[in-house]
């Protein structure tokens, strides 16, 4: 009888370590997913590219229908915040066939890698893509060093 | 033996074409009155010369590709290269002749006047 229940146990403990391999099995093909294809809602709305380009870091931000006037952009050493809206209302006049571009506002903050120089900023809006460069504060810039 | 008997010569730029890019269907806006339809699509990155619009059979093609320069080391990257497709059926009552485009802020704005014989009428009664 006890040999009977033993069996049994361990039969279950088996299944229990089959169902959690399947659970991180399912895990990792969710995490394969979004790496192709980043979810754009919430946290991660606008989608930036970071670029580190030695002297500078080049950060790009997708905001597509903002204009110049509606981005706030706040530097404070290695924190940097994006923020904005997006208006977008219907022209005077028109009926509404279809709306999937809806107004929104944003908000998105980061850790830079490194201090940046937040005075010698450049910033442009170009085609709906803010590009920026950061220039690094001196300590953070990589140094040639001389060999004697 | 280092003579190259290659039927076809390679050709650079073919590789350039065979990359795959991601295709992007952009989000639209579509209002009407009785004048015209407008159609404002998010195509952030998109330049003007890389937009083509066509129509043909009642059908309004709009496709157009962005590249995006990559400098450096990359520490994250959230979109790249892409290109945006979509296909909308219109109404043969579009004037093809007069449709305006502009690209303001990555978002085209098509603007599709109808045929002055598509406009709605108002009949005037008259007494007599």
């Amino acid at each position: 009888m006890w040999a009977r229940m033993n069996e049994l146990e361990r039969m279950l403990n088996n299944m229990d370590i089959f169902r959690s391999r399947l659970g991180s099995a399912f895990q990792d093909f969710d995490q394969l997913a979004e790496q192709r294809y980043p979810k754009t809602t919430g946290d991660n709305y606008p989608r930036t590219n970071l670029n580190d380009t030695g002297d500078n870091l080049e950060v790009m931000v997708e905001v597509p229908g903002v204009s110049k006037d509606n981005i706030n952009v706040k530097i404070q050493g290695n924190y940097l915040e994006l923020s904005g809206k997006r208006t977008n209302e219907v022209p005077e006049g028109y009926t509404v066939h279809r709306t999937e571009r809806e107004a929104l506002s944003f908000s998105r903050s980061f850790t830079l890698p490194y201090e940046v120089n937040a005075d010698n900023v450049k910033a442009s809006l170009n085609n709906g893509i803010l590009t920026m460069t950061l220039p690094k504060s001196e300590a953070a810039k990589p140094k040639q060093i001389a060999i004697s | 033996m280092s003579e190259n008997k290659a039927l076809t010569p390679s050709n650079k730029s073919d590789v350039k074409a065979a990359r795959q890019l991601p295709i992007i269907t952009p989000a639209v806006d579509i209002f009407e009155n009785k004048n015209e339809i407008l159609l404002h699509a998010d195509m952030p990155g998109v330049q003007r010369e890389n937009i083509t619009i066509n129509i043909d059979n009642g059908k309004l093609y709009l496709s157009g590709s962005r590249t995006v320069t990559d400098s450096g080391a990359a520490r994250w990257r959230e979109f790249g290269a892409a290109e945006y497709s979509r296909t909308f059926s219109v109404p043969q009552s579009i004037d093809v002749a007069n449709i305006k485009a502009h690209l303001q802020d990555g978002v085209l704005q098509l603007q599709l006047p109808k045929l002055e014989t598509a406009k709605p009428k108002q009949i005037k009664i008259t007494t007599g």
